[in-house]
């Protein structure tokens, strides 16, 4: 079946199952899933059930959509991702983002946990992303475009919406939240970056690095979504001070700035109205 | 296939070009200086595929200009249009097939260098491989060339030099010059890449190219490359980029492109 196919296939049979079209889309990356507590359910739906929807396999990703309201909006979290590294393909980790745009959804707001390239970051807090490296040698959208979904050469110069970082920056102030902004970079892993890796990237003017968000924000451009993305730092990732990182410190740590994240979330979700 | 493809060709043109030229998005117009033109579809040549790509013909085109045998290839096919590089690169092997000795290679370039215009036309001295890709992964045909193709002058420095003596002489000022680096696209680049390319060492940036460079150096043949600026690459000014500005800006130079083609293939080919 033909990739168009398969996503009118999914949309068509979340349409049957929900009431209303969510307005903001949330991807939640590892350790991110206890933002699910604060929405205020109406379906829950695993990927199971979603026609041509892949399965994920990564440790602390659960697979399912939850549809319901959160500070008065309708949004849907997208509770488990799909990676790169997992050995599906670009178009495959990208598929539900390509279903929200044709839902419906206005705003899609991405999480990661990601390493501090950043000399001066502590693990523990927010990075709002401001930009982008793509440095997983693969696109999304390569191959023949579909001309209803988005440009065949789409703008990126202002792919994480300006006015949503300048709402997240205020809102953050307003909580107390310390938080950073950045450049994230994004490898395909699954292996961790080397130090000489690390200083590479660096040198590239990354402050974060991590494995996912950049083939979901490309298609997220190409399909006319405003962005919000903000990763959780949860180590850092720098070339002189590396110690050895389980994957469980790192959803222990993601945890704990999940929270704040949430709120922040919850926040600029009470000021979306006429954000462009 | 090769030998079909070069044989359907040579059946047509009946005598071997100087000099073969890739045409780049939006420098199409060259054909129209081509005289006794011969058209030859894509899709009438065995073993080659069709551009998809917009501002792309899918023709080769056989005449003079200037006097001199030229084979143009108008349209040309993009890895992002799902194309592998061996795909991207196959008509480059036709060229040598056919017997061709010398390649000019176009393209339509983002300038990352600030002090580049829309407009400006730049020789290519060297070029960067930030594809993730090469054309020649597989089994190695040693009758193509050798396994490790030195790339430490992919693009003639000589012939370049020339040329530029004679743009001097005939247009004023000789091209400027810069570093190429290939990138996958179909999106364009982000502020943050453009940022890292300027520091890696690119002065422009597209989608195209490379695989052609790699393929005719471990053929052999004799490279050229001009990159026609068609827009500042993200974040140099502050406006989204666009694939009409591009056209655009290609139609805008094609005339000065033209005339400069014309002078370096009947000087120097």
């Amino acid at each position: 079946m033909e990739y168009v196919e398969k996503v009118k296939e999914a949309v068509n049979f979340l349409e049957s199952k929900i009431e209303r079209t969510p307005k903001v889309a949330i991807v939640l990356g590892s350790g991110l899933d206890g933002i699910k507590n604060a929405v205020e359910t109406s379906v829950r739906i695993k990927y199971a059930d979603i026609p041509n929807f892949p399965v994920s396999t990564a440790p602390g990703h659960a697979g399912e959509m939850i549809f319901g309201k959160w500070n008065g909006t309708d949004v849907v979290l997208m509770n488990g991702r799909f990676h790169y590294y997992e050995g599906y393909t670009m178009k495959e980790i990208t598929m539900p983002i390509r279903v929200f745009q044709i839902l419906g959804v206005q705003y899609l707001f991405v999480t990661n946990a990601a390493g501090g390239l950043n000399h001066s970051f502590e693990p523990g807090h927010p990075m709002i992303i401001t930009d982008h490296i793509n440095f997983m040698g693969d696109n999304p959208l390569i191959g023949k475009n579909v001309d209803e979904w988005g440009a065949r050469f789409p703008d990126m110069s202002a792919a994480y919406t300006p006015n949503l970082v300048e709402v997240a920056k205020e809102v953050s102030k307003e909580l107390g939240i310390e938080y950073y902004t950045g450049v994230y970079i994004a490898f395909t892993g699954p292996s961790f970056e080397t130090p000489a890796e690390l200083k590479m990237a660096r040198y590239f003017g990354a402050d974060a690095v991590g494995m996912s968000t950049v083939p979901e924000v490309i298609v997220a451009s190409h399909g006319g979504l405003k962005v919000l993305g903000i990763s959780s730092i949860t180590d850092r990732a720098i070339p002189e001070d590396l110690k050895p990182l389980t994957a469980e410190e790192v959803i222990e740590v993601a945890e704990k700035t999940g929270e704040k994240i949430a709120k922040i979330f919850e926040n600029v979700l009470g000021k979306l109205k006429g954000i462009e | 296939m090769l030998q079909e493809s070069a044989k359907h060709i040579l059946d047509k043109i009946k005598e071997i070009p100087n000099v073969a030229i890739v045409l780049g998005s939006g420098l199409s117009k060259l054909s129209n200086q081509v005289e006794s033109a011969i058209q030859i579809p894509y899709k009438d040549i065995p073993g080659f595929h069709k551009s998809t790509a917009p501002g792309h013909a899918g023709k080769l085109i056989y005449g003079d200009i200037a006097g001199k045998k030229v084979l143009l290839m108008s349209g040309r096919l993009h890895t992002y249009e799902g194309y592998s590089p061996a795909e991207v690169a196959y008509p480059i092997r036709v060229m040598k097939a056919i017997g061709i000795k010398r390649l000019i290679l176009t393209n339509a370039a983002g300038g990352i260098r600030t002090t580049f215009n829309p407009g400006d036309l730049v020789f290519i001295t060297d070029v960067m491989n930030f594809s993730f890709r090469n054309p020649l992964i597989g089994p190695n045909d040693e009758s193509q060339g050798p396994r490790f193709p030195d790339m430490s002058q992919s693009l003639s420095k000589e012939w370049m030099e020339k040329a530029n003596e004679i743009i001097e002489e005939n247009f004023k000022n000789p091209l400027e010059k810069g570093v190429y680096i290939s990138v996958l696209g179909p999106s364009y680049e982000t502020p943050a890449e453009i940022h890292m390319f300027r520091k890696l060492g690119a002065d422009m940036i597209g989608m195209s190219t490379i695989h052609e460079v790699i393929v005719a150096n471990h053929i052999g043949l004799e490279v050229m490359g001009i990159s026609c600026i068609t827009n500042m690459a993200a974040g140099v000014l502050n406006q989204p980029l666009s694939q009409e500005e591009v056209i655009e800006a290609g139609n805008r130079v094609s005339e000065r492109f033209s005339a400069i083609v014309r002078a370096i293939v009947e000087k120097t080919c």
